[in-house]
C-alpha cells in the first residue's frame, strides 16, 4: 500500500534519514523500532506530509506521490496520532475529534446534534463511552486525550492509520481496549505503522517488525518469531544486560507519611526507608500524581503529617520541598520539566540557584559534571535543549535534580516515551543513587519496571491505597488486579 | 543556527544597524545630524521611554506585560506636582510620595494577576484607564511653578548631557548588570520559559511575577517625575502612548511576547533605534504624520523577518 524507496532526509549537522526502503501493507500492524533519534519521527514526519524527504521515492498503492502537506496526506488517507498532545484544550471533544469538516446542516452551519452523535460513534468504539462529547478537552486524564487524538484520526477514515507511541499514556486495560481497534481496524483493512518503546506489546499487536538505527534501515522481522532480545539487540546494535535486582534499602526511615489527605486521594500512610525504592502503582486518575504533587508542595494537603528524618516538615512550596531535600521529576516532560527557551546549562541549574550572584562560569562547570555523570549525548552545554531527544531531555531533567543532593527522589513516568537503552541507563542510576543512600519514590504506569527495581509497590485505587506489596508478594497480575479495583 | 547564538546576535545586529544608520544620515545630513547638540536632543527624547522600556523588557522576559506605564507616568508626575503646588510638601517628600504611589499601583496590578489570575492584558488595561483618571483629578488642567531643586532634577547638565539622559544610562546599566549576574532576576527567564516547570523547580513564581510589576510601575513614576521636571510641569496628558513605545522598542530589541526571551540592552537599543529613525524623519522634512506609520510598519517588519529568521533555522 505504501512503498519508501531511498528516502533520505538531513537536518543541518545530522543525517536523518539515509536511503530507507520500507514497504508497509493494508491489513497489517507494521512496528517501527529504534532507539530515540533513530529517524522513527523524521519518517513519520514524511509520511504524514509534514516533512519532505531530500532524496528517494513515494509509492502510495502502487503510484509515485509527493506528500506536500498534511492535508495532502490527509486526503489520501494516512492518518496520524502523534505522540505528544495535540488537542484544543478550551474546544470539546467533538469539536476536536471533527476539527476540520464538521458534519453541516444545509445552510452550512455546523451541526452539532450530528456531530455529537457522530464523536459519541467513534468513542464507542474505542470502548470510551465514558467520554463525554460535550466534555472539555482539557479536563481530560492523558489516556482520555491520547483516546480522543486516535478517534479523532479515526474520523478521517483513513487506510493506513499511524501510531505514534500510542500506549505511552495508557493503562493495561486502556492499551487492551486499543489493540481491540486495531485488530478490528486491520479486519477492515487498514494498514497501521505501529511505534512502540514497550518492546513486550510487539508480539502481542505487530505482525512485522522494522528496526531503525541512527537513521539506517536494519531490516524487518516477523513479530512472532523474533525474539524481544534479538530486536533490542537490532536497536542498540549490541545486546542489553538486564538489570539485576539488588535492595540497598537501610534500616533509617528518610520519609514517613501520616495520613495524608489532599485533593483525589485520602488517608495515605507509608514509611519510605533510605536507599529504598518504593513503587506506587495505580491507575490515572487513582490519585498518585496527586499524592507526588502534595508531598512536594505543588498542591496543599488537607490533613494529615509529613515526617523527614523524623521530624515534622512545612511544606507549603516547592521550594520548600527542595530545601528538605526532596526532588520530584514530573511526567510531563515538556509541559513540566523544560525550559525550551534556556540552554542546557540553565536547565540543570535552574533548582540549585542559591544566593544573590549568578555565576555562569559555576553553573556550566557544574552542568558539564552532571552531563558527563549521567552520559547526556550533546555537543555543549549551551546547546539548546529542544534539538534533544527525549531520553536526553529526561537526563537533563534528572540532572537538574541531582544537583539539588536531595535524600528523596520522587520520579512520576521516568521512562515514558524512553527507548530501550535510555531506560536500562535510567534504573542503572537510579540503583546507583539508592546504593548512596538516596531513596526514591517511584511512581510508574509500566508493571515491568515496577517490578524489575522496586522493593516495595503500593497500589493505589480511587484515591486510597489497596495495599502496600513486599517484594515477594509481587506479580504483575496482582498489581493490575488490585489497580483496577479487583 | 542555535536560538541562543541568535539572540546574542539581536543585540548585535540592532546595533549594527544603528551604526548603519548614523554613518548614512552623517554623510546625507553632516550639518544637521553629526552635531553634538543633535544627539544629546536625540539622547534626551529617548531617555524616559527607555526608562520605562527597561521595566517592560523585565516583565516581557518573564511573560508579560504592563499597559499601564503610560498612566502611571502621568500619575507620578500629578502626585508629585499636586502635593507641591497645592500643598508646599518639600520635593523629597513629594517625589518619595509619588513613588510609592506608582509602586501601590503596580504591587495591586501584580497581586491581582499573580494571585486572583487575572490576565495581564485585562488588568493592566483596566489599570491604564484607572490611573488615567487618577492622574487627571490631580494634575487637571496642568501643574506648573514648581520648587527649582525639582525642575533640577530633570533639566540640570552634565558633561554636556542632560540629566534624564544620565538617569537613562545609570538605570540601564545596573538592570544590565542586574538581570545578568543575579539569581533574582534570572529567574524570570525560567518563568517566562516555562511558568509551571518553574513553579516545579522551586521558583516562587506569583511573588516574582508582583515584583516584577512593581518594577515596571516603580521606574514608570521615576520617568514621570523626570518628565514633569523637564516640562516644568505635570499634566494629565503625560505619557500617553508610551505603554506601546515601550513594546514596540523591547520586541524590537528582542523580546518575545511569549516570554523567555529578551536582554535589557535589546531595551535600550530598540528605543534608540526608534528614536534614531524619528529623528532622521525629521531632518529629512517627512510630515509627521509619516512618523507613526513608518515605526508601524518597521515592527511589523522586524518581527515579520524574526518570524521567517525562525522557521529557516528551525527547517
Amino acid at each position: 500500500m505504501l512503498r519508501l524507496q531511498d528516502v533520505s532526509k538531513s537536518f543541518p549537522g545530522v543525517h536523518a534519514l539515509k536511503n530507507i526502503s520500507i514497504t508497509f501493507h493494508a491489513r497489517e500492524v507494521h512496528a517501527l523500532c529504534g532507539e530515540n533519534g533513530a529517524g522513527k519521527s523524521t519518517l513519520m514526519h514524511i509520511i504524514a506530509g509534514s516533512l519532505l524527504p531530500d532524496s528517494g521515492k513515494i509509492y502510495w498503492n502502487g503510484e509515485a506521490v509527493q506528500v506536500h502537506t498534511v492535508q495532502h496526506a490527509q486526503l489520501m488517507g494516512i492518518g496520524i496520532v502523534y505522540q505528544e498532545d495535540t488537542l484544543a484544550g478550551s474546544l470539546t471533544v467533538a469539536e476536536n475529534i471533527f476539527p476540520v469538516n464538521p458534519p453541516r446542516n444545509k445552510i452550512g452551519l455546523i451541526d452539532y446534534a450530528a456531530l455529537h452523535a457522530q464523536a459519541r460513534q467513534l468513542l464507542e468504539e474505542l470502548g470510551q463511552s465514558a467520554i463525554s462529547s460535550k466534555a472539555r478537552v482539557d479536563i481530560l486524564s492523558p489516556a482520555s486525550k491520547q483516546m480522543v487524538e486516535i478517534a479523532r484520526a479515526l474520523a478521517q477514515q483513513p487506510s493506513l492509520l499511524i501510531l505514534d507511541e500510542p500506549t505511552a499514556s495508557l493503562t493495561t486495560t486502556e492499551t487492551n481496549i486499543l489493540f481491540t481497534v486495531i485488530r478490528k481496524l486491520v479486519k477492515k483493512g487498514t494498514g497501521i505503522i505501529y511505534i512502540s518503546h514497550r518492546m513486550a506489546e510487539l508480539p502481542v499487536i505487530a505482525d512485522t517488525i522494522s528496526v531503525l538505527k541512527d537513521g539506517e534501515y536494519q531490516g524487518s522481522f516477523n513479530a512472532k518469531q523474533t525474539s524481544a532480545e534479538a530486536i533490542v539487540a537490532k536497536m542498540v546494535g549490541r545486546v542489553l544486560e538486564k538489570t539485576p535486582y539488588i535492595s540497598h534499602a537501610q534500616n533509617k526511615i528518610a520519609l514517613e507519611v501520616q495520613q495524608l489527605c489532599g485533593d483525589g486521594f485520602r488517608d495515605i500512610s507509608f514509611t519510605l526507608y533510605k536507599g529504598e525504592i518504593f513503587g506506587i502503582a495505580g491507575l490515572e486518575g487513582s490519585g498518585r500524581t496527586a499524592l507526588a504533587k502534595t508531598i512536594f508542595g505543588d498542591k496543599q494537603p488537607q490533613a494529615g503529617k509529613l515526617l523527614k528524618d523524623g521530624s515534622p516538615a512545612e511544606i507549603k512550596h516547592p521550594a520548600d520541598a527542595i530545601a528538605a531535600g526532596i526532588a520530584y521529576l514530573p511526567e510531563e516532560r515538556k509541559a513540566l520539566g523544560l525550559f525550551a527557551s534556556q540552554d542546557i546549562a540553565s536547565n540543570i541549574g535552574v533548582a540549585s540557584m542559591h544566593g544573590y550572584w549568578y555565576n555562569y562560569g559555576l553553573n556550566s562547570t557544574a552542568a558539564r559534571e552532571f552531563v558527563a555523570q549521567l552520559g547526556i549525548k550533546i555537543r555543549s552545554v549551551t546547546q539548546n535543549i529542544q534539538e534533544l531527544s527525549g531520553g536526553n531531555q529526561q537526563k537533563v531533567v534528572l540532572a537538574k535534580w541531582l544537583r539539588t543532593n536531595p535524600d528523596v527522589l520522587i520520579i512520576n513516568e521516568p521512562t515514558h516515551g524512553v527507548d530501550v537503552a535510555a531506560k536500562a541507563a535510567i534504573y542503572e542510576l537510579l540503583k546507583k543513587l539508592t546504593a548512596a543512600g538516596k531513596s526514591i519514590l517511584l511512581i510508574s504506569s509500566d508493571l515491568t519496571e515496577l517490578l524489575l527495581i522496586s522493593d516495595r509497590v503500593m497500589v493505589m485505587y480511587n484515591g486510597s491505597a489497596r495495599t502496600i506489596l513486599q517484594r515477594e508478594e509481587m506479580t504483575e497480575e496482582k498489581i493490575a488486579a488490585l489497580a483496577s479495583g479487583i | 543556527m542555535k536560538s541562543a547564538h541568535y539572540f546574542r546576535d539581536k543585540v548585535f545586529f540592532l546595533s549594527a544597524i544603528i551604526i548603519l544608520l548614523c554613518l548614512v544620515m552623517a554623510i546625507i545630513f553632516p550639518s544637521q545630524f553629526a552635531t553634538l547638540d543633535n544627539f544629546s536632543q536625540l539622547l534626551l527624547n529617548l531617555s524616559i521611554d527607555t526608562i520605562v522600556a527597561v521595566g517592560m523588557m523585565v516583565l516581557m522576559i518573564a511573560g508579560m506585560f504592563d499597559l499601564s506605564v503610560g498612566s502611571v507616568v502621568a500619575f507620578s508626575g500629578g502626585l508629585a506636582g499636586y502635593l507641591m503646588y497645592y500643598h508646599n510638601v518639600n520635593f523629597l517628600a513629594a517625589i518619595t510620595a509619588a513613588l510609592a504611589g506608582s509602586i501601590t499601583i503596580g504591587f495591586i496590578n501584580g497581586w491581582l494577576i499573580a494571585k486572583a489570575r487575572i490576565n495581564p492584558m485585562i488588568q493592566t488595561l483596566a489599570m491604564l484607564g484607572i490611573v488615567r483618571g487618577m492622574a487627571l483629578m490631580l494634575s487637571g488642567a496642568g501643574i506648573q511653578n514648581f520648587p527649582y531643586e525639582f525642575i533640577y532634577i530633570g533639566q540640570s547638565k552634565l558633561l554636556g548631557l542632560q540629566a534624564p539622559v544620565w538617569y537613562m544610562l545609570i538605570i540601564t546599566g545596573l538592570f544590565m548588570f542586574l538581570v545578568n549576574r543575579t539569581v533574582f532576576f534570572r529567574r524570570y527567564y525560567f518563568i517566562g520559559s516555562n511558568e509551571k516547570a518553574a513553579r516545579l523547580s522551586g521558583i516562587r513564581v506569583e511573588r516574582m511575577k508582583i515584583w516584577a510589576f512593581v518594577l515596571s510601575a516603580l521606574l514608570a513614576g521615576i520617568a514621570g517625575i523626570l518628565l514633569s521636571s523637564r516640562l516644568g510641569a505635570a499634566l494629565s496628558t503625560s505619557g500617553r502612548g508610551m505603554e506601546l513605545r515601550a513594546i514596540t522598542a523591547v520586541v524590537l530589541g528582542g523580546a518575545s511576547l511569549s516570554g523567555g526571551y529578551g536582554k535589557i540592552a535589546g531595551a535600550f537599543l530598540g528605543a534608540l533605534f526608534m528614536a534614531l529613525i524619528n529623528n532622521m524623519l525629521i531632518i529629512s522634512r517627512v510630515s509627521g504624520y509619516w512618523q507613526e506609520i513608518i515605526l508601524g510598519c518597521i515592527l511589523i517588519l522586524a518581527v515579520g523577518f524574526d518570524q521567517w529568521l525562525l522557521k529557516r533555522t528551525e527547517k
